[in-house]
């Protein structure tokens, strides 16, 4: 374990929280969490590619970056058109 | 060394800022309230990218950290827009 896989343990530990706001708080508070999540996420996994000297992990973060854009707006779409 | 001390400081920079957001977002009472500290995570992703390109000066590593901080420099702001506009219009239909 060195400084980079103790940072992405800190990363990864600081997204159960977030889930928690997933889970318990109404849809706007949960798609504001999921957005940080995100980032969370792929920082983390920039963070274990660094640390592991292993660079697929780069690319899944790469690709983890364009998907949760693309997840933000998809679910964006819902919460304007959710009436509750 | 120097070089040991720049990567110390950007990587422990980049995940304060990151755990900052975390708190910030799970803390707050509003959801627009919440949302002023993802827009900050751009910062943690500049900082944590910043550090993995000074350690090892040409990697593999360090160009799609670049690509992916360069991303999401881009896709930060609109998200955030994006999000405060639902937000509103959410709002606005339960009225």
């Amino acid at each position: 374990m060195n400084g980079w896989l103790w940072g992405a343990v800190v990363l990864v530990a600081a997204l159960v929280p977030l889930l928690w706001v997933c889970v318990r708080l109404p849809a706007p508070e949960g798609v504001v969490a999921v957005e940080a999540a995100g980032v969370d996420a792929v920082l983390a996994l920039l963070l274990v590619a660094q640390g592991t000297g292993r660079e697929p992990f780069a690319d899944l973060a790469l690709v983890l970056a364009v998907v949760s854009f693309v997840g933000a707006i998809a679910y964006l779409r819902f919460v304007e058109a959710l009436r509750d | 060394m120097l070089r040991d001390l720049v990567v110390g400081a950007l990587a422990g920079a980049g995940v304060a800022v990151q755990l900052l957001v975390c708190l910030g977002v799970v803390l707050m009472r509003d959801a627009l309230d919440r949302l002023h500290y993802t827009g900050a995570s751009t910062l943690g992703a500049a900082c944590l990218c910043a550090a993995v390109v000074v350690s090892e000066s040409a990697s593999l590593i360090g160009l799609k950290a670049i690509l992916t901080a360069a991303f999401m420099l881009v896709t930060g702001p609109v998200v955030v827009h994006a999000t405060a506009r639902a937000i509103h219009l959410h709002r606005e239909a339960q009225r």
